[in-house]
């Protein structure tokens, strides 16, 4: 800050010497100007001038020393104005000093203390105040003030710090949760688990505003699931009820077409026809709910059986046309799983053709296996459709929710597919429609095929004496035995031989021969495949020749029954209760022993029949006289 | 009630063989006696194949139908088809020429009444 006392000194330097000399210069003057004008004065006028010059120098002198009088005081005046001045410019220079260190240090060094830490009375003992007590007050208040904000800044930054902890923790609980948590607690609950269970099984996090959400999720979730399963089973469960009353509907079906005649023969028919599209519905729909096929076979099916079991099961049957040449036969455990899947794609194809347009099932052998082409000539499938289809039987579709609203048919093709390894694909066909292959793998057919050819010529005459005379001997119960055809043979070939025995003794003649048919091929030793013939399932003449040429002893070295593979239990038994009573029997007719079974020569069976056309007494051929059919049954 | 295991059936249905006809001509009688004039082929529906095998000898209608397990009308169909492909003919038994071949009413009644007296 300029200060001004240079500039008083300054001014007030001169001024001193001139204070006391210039009044005695003056007085000196004014008394050498009245002596001079008392001197020159006339004489006359001398005393006058000598008072007059005294008074004024009197006058002078008075003025001047009043003067000085007045300019000493003034001047002490001006002396202490100024050390006045110069002691307020130093305090003012202090002050000023003060604020300046007060600014440059003391607020920044208590700052600093305060925010290291230190508490507000603490940091102003330890920084210099200034000594200006209002200053004082200030930065105290400033430091107090300062004190609040800097602990409110900790807690706030504290807040936010445990703000953010929390946060990256529920993010985290949030993201586990949803990728391991949630996952394994649906897969939990898809296998079965109740949502309690599942549930329990999880560790909870301490701080779980997930627990909430995530159990009620769970509980909804495992409620829909059971409604799922529920319904599903309840659906499986009706609709294998009408299954099985479809089923028994067949059998009596059939029993009426063995019972009725003609007249009615063409509505049996009819119904039977709706009855076998109604268990292809029901079939697809339990298949669909996870239930089972309303039929299981127990016998290798020849392939044109399937084909001819899956087209009398769609609507449009008599527009397929069946190509099949081949002797294989489909495992029993696959054939009603080939059968539907079959079905399911021939109906398909007949749906989508036009109605006058034909169908065409071919079936070949390779070396994969049995290779079966629908192909009808229809429009061709667009390819998102065939895509779509494509799909569907590639049994993708496992997932109900998945399921289309309609063709359930062919997801219900792609889950068979994918349960026997078929496969099954479309592609356009070369009569202008859509072609679907169906690889049938070589494990779902059943083993043999090679006697086949060799057994045909044979066969006939191998099995007529015994199934032949069975069925002349109980040949009036024949219509109520219709259904259950192989079993039906099989009792009446046991039969047969059971009355031919209890007859034998005392029958009139004709019966008193007949046991000699019934027990002749088990009596004649050389051929074992008589009886086995009779008893077996006559549909596949494979099956037949198979068991014929490989099978071992029907039973075993101490007489229990051997069940062979396709055979039912109680067919053995049948068997081997007909080989006891061929063992006991004592060649009845004495003739049959040597006669091989083959030997069912013209005349022996036009004889048969001749002489159950002609009346009783009359005598047959000759060649009645061994075997004869009986005359009665017809 | 309850379900069986397992199907002893056949799975074809009857109209399946029969491609859906339900009457048959009228060449065939119960008694008609059926030759198969060839060897059967391959490819040809099982049931000809079948028929042509048993009648390789003169064999009744009935007796193919009972041989087949197969009702009448069923075996008459196909009989026919076969007929009108020419691989089987037809021996209609021969008729009685007159009444008077036929035996008399007193007869197969004194016939009858010594069935029931046995």
């Amino acid at each position: 800050m300029p200060l001004p006392a240079p500039h008083s000194q300054r001014r007030s330097a001169p001024l001193a010497p001139t204070s006391s000399a210039v009044p005695v210069t003056v007085l000196l003057l004014s008394a050498a100007a009245a002596g001079t004008a008392a001197v020159t004065a006339p004489a006359a006028a001398r005393t006058w001038t000598v008072v007059t010059a005294v008074a004024a120098w009197c006058c002078v002198a008075a003025t001047v020393l009043v003067c000085g009088l007045l300019l000493r005081r003034a001047r002490r005046t001006a002396a202490a104005t100024d050390a006045e001045v110069a002691r307020l410019t130093a305090q003012s220079a202090q002050r000023s000093a003060e604020s300046a260190h007060m600014v440059n240090v003391t607020v920044p060094a208590l700052v600093n203390r305060l925010r290291d830490g230190a508490r507000a009375k603490d940091a102003l003992q330890q920084v210099t105040l200034p000594s200006d007590a209002q200053l004082r007050r200030t930065m105290e208040s400033f430091g107090s003030a300062l004190e609040q904000v800097v602990q409110y800044a900790a807690a706030t930054d504290a807040e936010r710090l445990r703000a953010r902890e929390e946060l990256a923790q529920v993010t985290e609980e949030v993201a586990e949760v949803t990728r391991t948590v949630l996952p394994d607690m649906v897969g939990r609950l898809q296998e079965g688990n109740s949502a309690d269970t599942v549930l329990a099984g999880w560790e909870w996090p301490s701080s779980s505003l997930l627990r909430a959400p995530v159990e009620a999720f769970v509980r909804e979730l495992a409620r829909s699931e059971r409604r799922a399963a529920t319904a599903q089973a309840a659906s499986a469960k009706a609709l294998s009820r009408v299954q099985a009353k479809t089923v028994s509907m067949l059998a009596d079906l059939r029993e009426m077409q063995e019972r009725h005649g003609e007249e009615i023969f063409g509505d049996l028919l009819k119904l039977d026809h709706s009855t076998s599209q109604l268990g292809l519905m029901t079939d697809r729909l339990a298949l669909l709910m996870g239930g089972r096929s309303s039929r299981a076979w127990n016998k290798p099916i020849v392939m044109e059986s399937i084909l001819r079991g899956a087209v009398g099961r769609i609507a449009a049957y008599q527009r397929v046309r069946l190509h099949c040449s081949t002797n294989a036969a489909i495992s029993g455990f696959a054939a009603e799983g080939v059968m539907h899947l079959i079905a399911e794609l021939m109906d398909n194809a007949a749906n989508f053709s036009p109605p006058i347009d034909e169908v065409h099932v071919y079936v070949d052998e390779h070396s994969a296996g049995l290779v079966v082409t629908i192909e009808d000539s229809g429009l061709k499938m667009a390819d998102a459709a065939m895509r779509h289809a494509e799909e569907a039987v590639a049994g993708h579709m496992t997932d109900l929710a998945s399921l289309p609203g309609t063709r359930l048919g062919l997801a219900v093709v792609g889950g068979l597919a994918v349960k026997y390894g078929i496969s099954v694909n479309y592609r356009p066909s070369s009569r202008g429609g859509t072609g679907v292959v169906v690889l049938l793998p070589r494990q779902l057919l059943a083993q043999r095929r090679d006697a086949a050819p060799q057994e045909r010529p044979h066969r006939p005459a191998a099995t007529t004496p015994a199934s032949g005379s069975a069925r002349a001997a109980t040949g009036s119960e024949r219509p109520t035995t219709g259904a259950t055809a192989m079993p039906g043979e099989a009792s009446r070939t046991g039969e047969a031989s059971r009355t031919g025995k209890a007859s034998g003794t005392g029958g009139p003649p004709a019966p008193a021969v007949r046991p000699a048919a019934a027990v002749l091929p088990s009596a004649s030793t050389p051929a074992p495949a008589a009886p086995r013939a009779a008893a077996s399932p006559p549909t596949s003449s494979e099956v037949r020749g198979r068991d014929a040429s490989s099978r071992p002893a029907a039973a075993t070295p101490n007489g229990l029954p051997v069940r062979a593979p396709g055979r039912t239990m109680a067919e053995a038994e049948q068997e081997r209760q007909q080989r006891r009573a061929a063992a006991d029997s004592p060649t009845p007719g004495g003739a049959p022993g040597p006669t091989p079974p083959a030997a069912r020569d013209a005349g022996t069976r036009f004889g048969a029949f001749h002489s159950g056309r002609t009346s009783a007494g009359e005598a047959g051929p000759s060649g009645t006289g061994t075997r004869p059919e009986p005359p009665a049954a017809r | 009630m309850t379900r069986r295991p397992v199907d002893t059936g056949d799975p074809d249905r009857l109209y399946t063989i029969t491609g859906g006809r339900s009457r048959a001509d009228d060449a065939f009688d119960l008694v008609t006696l059926i030759v198969s004039e060839s060897a059967p082929t391959s490819g040809m529906q099982s049931e000809h194949t079948r028929i042509l095998d048993l009648c390789r000898h003169p064999t009744a209608v009935v007796e193919v139908a009972a041989e087949m397990r197969l009702p009448i009308t069923v075996v008459r169909i196909l009989l026919g088809d076969l007929l009108a492909m020419g691989r089987i003919t037809a021996r209609h038994p021969p008729a009685p020429r007159s009444l008077a071949a036929l035996p008399d009413s007193a007869l197969l009644k004194e016939v009858l009444h010594g069935l029931r007296n046995l």
